[in-house]
């Protein structure tokens, strides 16, 4: 009697365990399984947003045209050397600045937010000052102009190819350098106090403590890091958007995520722009897999 | 002996103020752009672009500010955008902390057949960057007629896969004596969960009430598609058509973009430890 008792109670806890996970898991089936296996599907068929007429099933040809389509492969450079131009010295002097503000004893938290500050802006307001800080008469220019000792050089932020990709790094790196550098605090601060407390009196000074303590135990935290810029990066939009509409040649800063707009909707080739995505979906599903193994491991060594 | 210790006293001094210079220097070349914002957009355009730039505006120039609210057509568009803005990130907002959080308890609290599926598959959303999948919503909301509305804008962003994970990891440590004590009290699911466990949540709903409504107040993507009309335009659609359009009053450009910032910069000031906070900080991916 008791026992079936305890039992019934357990299947109308299990009843109450499925409604309160149902809706989320409607939500998810509705915008996230459904688009993404609809767009494999799409990918083999050739809508066009416009035509009335119904689209045919074309195979591989979407994926084959973006393979011979130099338009493609320049997107595929531009995203690539956004990606590699940004995150590493994101990650290098981000893991530099959260090192200095770990060495002094006050003010912590005020650098720290001070550095985190960028980040609250959005992505178009970032992108609209820098647009007028690399104006020909701009901050960038006077500031370039008095660290190269020079006068009235025109740096063409904004114009020439090789620039123009390093203003779009600019902007990325100033928004998020505080978030990471936030991150590597939060790592440096769980490596316990015992274990630098051990070197020291080992007679470790700081520079060895750093080299030989911090650095290693830094590890998992820079992979994550890494890997979380990475996936960031791949995905980057609003800056090359903002300052494409704005007048700078797109060619050089059309990243994957803008061809996929521009494919899909200024030329209506919603195949073409699906086979796309799911190239981008596929190199990202890697990067994210990746990512929850890293930080998978990473919880294991805080313990 | 004597000598040695006071030497490498004074490197560790030297040492410190270095440390300080290299700091403070960081700071203000990280700053300098948002004190260009604020400063400019207290001047008048000509003063913008003087070389060298007068870093302190002669006086407040108020039309900047004025101008940026009547907008280039003089219909005030950009207060009921900033208030599309408000209300689709809001909501957002709102509506990820509920499903989230029915979600997390859902598979924190309760044992039932497919609950390790239920969460994996959740999990695997996460692997699904929105950009990869943006053109077949975008298709499904145009057949679904969701097109230039609240409904298109808000919908897609519902359910959150960092968000059950955020709170399904925070309520796993809730006591199950807590909740087995209200049940025998007679007290119904639905009501242990909206006066229990739900209001003892608060660090865990504030990061992610905060996490979502600054990714859709930043969200550019999906505005861009599902907009059409200049009444439903976001602030972000809104300064990306006011670059587009009038790229000539600097001053003007950046009023707005001051009074763009303004709702992100009170909610950064006055709850900044949600913003920097250890579960807020592994949500990268989400951003």
């Amino acid at each position: 009697m008791r026992q079936s008792k305890g039992f019934s109670m357990e299947r109308k806890k299990a009843r109450w365990g499925w409604v309160f996970v149902t809706p989320s898991l409607l939500l998810f089936a509705a915008f996230s399984f459904y688009p993404i296996i609809n767009a494999f599907y799409e990918s083999f068929f050739n809508r066009n947003l416009l035509s009335l007429r119904p689209p045919s099933f074309v195979g591989w040809n979407n994926y084959t045209y973006l393979f011979n389509s130099r338009e493609f492969w320049l997107s595929v450079q531009n995203t690539l050397i956004f990606a590699a131009g940004t995150f590493i010295p994101l990650v290098v002097f981000s893991l530099a600045l959260a090192i200095l503000i770990m060495s002094i004893s006050r003010f912590r938290r005020f650098f720290q937010l001070a550095f985190y500050s960028p980040a609250v802006l959005s992505s178009v307001v970032a992108a609209m000052i820098w647009l007028l800080i690399f104006d020909p008469r701009g901050l960038a220019n006077q500031g370039a102009n008095s660290l190269f000792g020079t006068t009235g050089v025109n740096y063409n932020w904004l114009s020439t190819t090789g620039m123009l990709r390093l203003s779009t790094i600019i902007v990325y790196f100033w928004k998020y350098i505080g978030y990471f550098t936030v991150v590597f605090v939060s790592g440096i601060g769980s490596i316990p106090e015992t274990l630098n407390e051990a070197a020291l009196i080992d007679g470790a000074n700081r520079l060895k403590l750093f080299w030989y303590v911090t650095l290693p135990l830094l590890k998992p935290t820079t992979m994550l890091v890494s890997i979380m810029t990475m996936i960031q990066c791949l995905k980057t939009f609003s800056t090359q958007y903002l300052f494409s509409t704005a007048g700078a040649p797109t060619r050089p800063i059309n990243v994957i995520t803008l061809n996929i707009y521009n494919t899909a909707i200024k030329d209506y080739r919603i195949g073409r722009a699906t086979a796309m995505s799911i190239l981008l979906f596929i190199v990202m599903f890697a990067f994210t897999w990746l990512q929850l193994k890293v930080s998978r491991t990473e919880e294991v060594s805080h313990m | 002996m004597n000598a040695k210790k006071t030497k490498s006293w004074s490197l560790e001094k030297t040492f410190d103020v270095l440390m300080w210079v290299l700091l403070i220097a960081a700071c203000l070349l990280i700053v300098i752009p948002l004190i260009f914002m604020f400063t400019s957009s207290a001047m008048p355009a000509r003063d913008i672009l003087r070389m060298p730039y007068p870093w302190i505006p002669d006086g407040f120039h108020w039309p900047n500010f004025w101008n940026a609210l009547r907008g280039p057509e003089g219909d005030f568009i950009f207060i009921r955008n900033v208030l599309n803005s408000l209300i689709v990130s809001g909501t957002v907002a709102l509506f990820t902390v509920v499903f989230s959080s029915l979600a997390g308890y859902g598979l924190a609290k309760f044992k039932f057949k497919g609950r390790n599926l239920v969460f994996m598959l959740i999990m695997a959303t996460m692997m699904i960057p929105f950009e990869a999948i943006m053109i077949p919503l975008y298709m499904v909301a145009m057949r679904m007629g969701l097109q230039d509305t609240y409904t298109g804008l808000i919908l897609p962003f519902l359910a959150n896969a960092f968000g059950v994970f955020l709170m399904r990891q925070y309520l796993i440590t809730f006591p199950d004596e807590i909740l087995d004590a209200a049940r025998i009290d007679g007290a119904s699911e639905p009501r242990i969960f909206s006066t229990i466990v739900l209001p003892s949540s608060g660090p865990a709903v504030a990061t992610l009430a905060i996490l979502a409504f600054r990714s859709q107040w930043d969200s550019l993507l999906w505005p861009l598609l599902v907009v059409q009309s200049d009444e439903m335009k976001t602030i972000p659609l809104y300064i990306t058509k006011f670059m587009a359009e009038t790229h000539s009053d600097e001053g003007i450009m950046m009023a707005v973009a001051v009074m763009a910032s303004i709702p992100m910069i009170t909610l950064f000031l006055t709850l900044s430890k949600y913003f920097v906070s250890k579960e807020g900080l592994t949500s990268a991916t989400k951003g």
